[in-house]
């Protein structure tokens, strides 16, 4: 998963600061380049945190930063070699205590991961969130998540991830129709409750997302996969705006817009409702129809199709279709 | 203002850097006084015998972020002088700042634990985990295995979730309007908030109702307009708030029993036939559990054709509405005519 490196804020920057010493202290010399993988940094990155930290320090009994006062290194080697050495070290020893709101949210992640299947013993999950607590430098904050029973899927197609293995299942599509499909599985993922499996489907010949909860009837074979996690880049969002995708415009209650996140096209244009108070006018990009009555309808009083036709229409005919059911 | 200007430029990293430093090494504290004209990125701004109140403001800014990262930032104050907030003094212990030496991870913890974090890499709680992440790497043990395979992620949409976390970690009591469905207008409410609970994908916030005097459970997706942090705390000393609400919740969806016929072959026979709890009780018959009676019409709802409410009454009666309404909006009459007329003739029932 590549991770994002957005520009550190002064309080992320103060953190690596904090942690940064307590490794080098440990550590003894090390590289640049070593001690930036590790913290998962750039190169530069890593060596203007080791400039400031060379030039700081405390005040002392002076309170004029005298030499003694500041941490030092081996600047030949770090200047010359990119070798990182503390020769003198002030004020810190050892790592910083977690925030509540930071033990909170690793805690809460780890009741989520609880889910998934290697982790069903919950023992080391158990004993991580007690020590997150204690080394927390206040109670975490109480965040939790319920954790789902993670069911056979989930763990056939997890073991065959790991081991590299094709696998088989019927899969049924928003439009209704069933069908066998094969397929490298590269990745599972998850959005809270809904758990998805991306993998290179040998069928449509290109990579595609299949919910769990539509998959039945599911194999693992022993074919080798052929697609490899690590020759196709999987982009970070679930589903990809396709050139065929309709464009559907609708009034939404303000309230409801978050909601719609996954559907809204980047760029999109909104604006009040025309003639609803309080509502407003967006556009959704949808792959057909199927799927669009079933969002829809699925929200009901909160979101109306206005155009095109074809796409009111079919949101009309299923609800009336499901109306129809109890006449 | 002009000469401030003009002193050499310390980056807000390194005199937050510096406080921690300084404040690490007292043992007696030092004031702020001797912060502001002594401490790097302070004392380059200080004027002696003059007016400091810009950089007071600065130094009560820092300390807020320097306490959100977790550093025990305290203030002694001088026993025979209480209330002159002049000669309190500021100190970090060192006790209380450093992860407890016994407190060690293994690669395959290190492993977990950077999975964790990435549940929480879209919005909410990101920067938390990402902080929480570098101290973790601050103890030198590096992942047993990348976790491939897996990209888990929780996410939050709802605006109402940030100020109830932070207004959970000061414990300050919170007032926001709650929609209940079917009332035409938002009730202000008064909380002390205990817990945030995400149960089946939604998020709900547990606490004490000011007005019930008692605890009470609320969606977030239903809170109207912003949360506003009263400024009152409260004392809090229970630690299993949101196990309790989880368990409270679990007990709800228990109770909430529903029965549905489910046109064989369809999405709606996949999804509901393996929702938490459901279980099939006859010929393409299931019982399935819910704990908002509107949640679980709105879903049921988006299912059209594909299934129908046996009971409760009240529950088929929320589907029917909430189809009418659908169809009705998008121009569509209900008459019997439409029976059958639509998808479910046409899906493939293999």
């Amino acid at each position: 998963m590549a991770e994002r490196q957005a520009p550190l804020q002064a309080q992320d920057k103060l953190t690596f600061l904090l942690a940064l010493v307590p490794y080098l202290t440990e550590r003894g010399p090390v590289s640049v380049a070593e001690a930036a993988a590790h913290f998962r940094v750039s190169p530069e990155q890593l060596r203007k945190a080791v400039r400031l930290i060379a030039v700081s320090g405390v005040p002392g009994d002076t309170s004029s930063y005298q030499h003694g006062d500041l941490f030092d290194i081996a600047w030949d080697d770090f200047e010359q070699n990119d070798q990182i050495v503390l020769t003198h070290m002030v004020a810190i020893d050892d790592s910083p205590r977690f925030s509540a709101r930071e033990a909170a949210a690793l805690i809460a992640g780890l009741q989520y991961l609880s889910a998934l299947p290697e982790h069903a013993d919950r023992e080391i999950v158990t004993s991580l969130m007690a020590k997150l607590a204690r080394g927390s430098s206040s109670n975490p904050s109480q965040v939790a998540v319920a954790g789902s029973d993670s069911d056979d899927e989930l763990r056939i197609i997890r073991a065959a991830v790991a081991d590299g293995r094709r696998v088989e299942f019927d899969y049924r599509t928003a439009r209704g129709a069933s069908e066998r499909r094969h397929v490298d599985p590269l990745r599972i993922e998850s959005i809270d409750q809904d758990w998805y499996l991306r993998g290179w489907d040998h069928d449509r010949g290109a990579l595609r997302t299949f919910r769990l909860d539509r998959i039945t009837h599911l194999t693992a074979t022993t074919k080798p996969i052929e697609h490899r996690p690590e020759d196709l880049p999987l982009p970070d969002t679930l589903f990809e705006p396709s050139e065929e995708d309709l464009v559907v415009t609708i009034d939404v209650a303000a309230a409801a817009l978050p909601l719609l996140g996954d559907y809204i096209p980047d760029g999109a244009k909104t604006r009040p409702s025309a003639t609803r108070n309080g509502w407003l006018e967006t556009t959704l990009r949808v792959a057909h129809y199927h799927g669009l009555k079933r969002l829809i309808a699925g929200m009901p009083g909160v979101v109306v199709v206005l155009q095109p036709e074809d796409a009111r229409r079919a949101v009309a005919d299923w609800a009336s279709a499901g109306a129809a059911r109890y006449l | 203002m002009t000469d401030q200007k003009s002193a050499p430029r310390v980056p807000v990293e390194e005199r937050l850097f510096s406080l921690v430093l300084a404040l690490l090494a007292t043992q007696s504290g030092l004031t702020k006084n001797e912060v502001l004209s002594t401490v790097q990125g302070y004392r380059q701004k200080y004027r002696m015998g003059g007016d400091n109140a810009n950089l007071e403001r600065q130094f009560e800014r820092d300390k807020d972020d320097i306490r959100e990262l977790g550093v025990p930032l305290e203030t002694i104050e001088d026993p025979g002088q209480t209330g002159n907030n002049h000669i309190l003094r500021y100190r970090i212990p060192r006790g209380s700042y450093e992860l407890p030496l016994d407190i060690t991870f293994s690669g395959a913890e290190t492993t977990l634990l950077n999975l964790a974090a990435m549940v929480w890499r879209e919005g909410s709680l990101s920067a938390e985990s990402r902080r929480a992440l570098m101290k973790l790497r601050s103890l030198g043990v590096e992942s047993d295995e990348p976790m491939i395979g897996y990209a888990p992620r929780l996410r939050v949409r709802e605006s109402a979730f940030d100020p109830l976390s932070i207004a959970l970690e000061r414990r300050h009591i919170v007032r926001f309007g709650y929609l209940k469905p079917g009332n035409a207008e938002a009730r202000l409410r008064t909380l002390a908030p205990l817990a945030l609970v995400q149960h089946q994908g939604r998020w709900h916030v547990h606490g004490i109702d000011q007005d019930a005097e008692e605890t009470r459970t609320f969606l977030l997706s239903r809170i109207v307009g912003p949360v506003t942090l009263t400024g009152a705390s409260f004392d809090d000393t229970g630690s299993d708030h949101a196990e309790r609400a989880l368990r409270e919740l679990d007990e709800i969806w228990e109770n909430g029993v529903g029965v549905i016929d489910v046109e064989p072959g369809t999405d709606a026979a996949a999804r509901l036939t393996r929702r938490k709890g459901s279980e099939v009780t006859g010929e393409n018959r299931v019982t399935l559990h819910y704990s908002d009676l509107n949640l679980i019409a709105d879903e049921l709802a988006g299912y059209g054709p594909e299934v129908v409410v046996i009971e409760p009454e009240w529950l088929r009666e929320a589907v029917l509405d909430r189809l009418t309404a659908t169809a009705e909006a998008h121009g569509a009459s209900i008459t019997a005519d439409t029976a059958g007329a639509d998808d479910t003739t046409g899906i493939d029932r293999g």
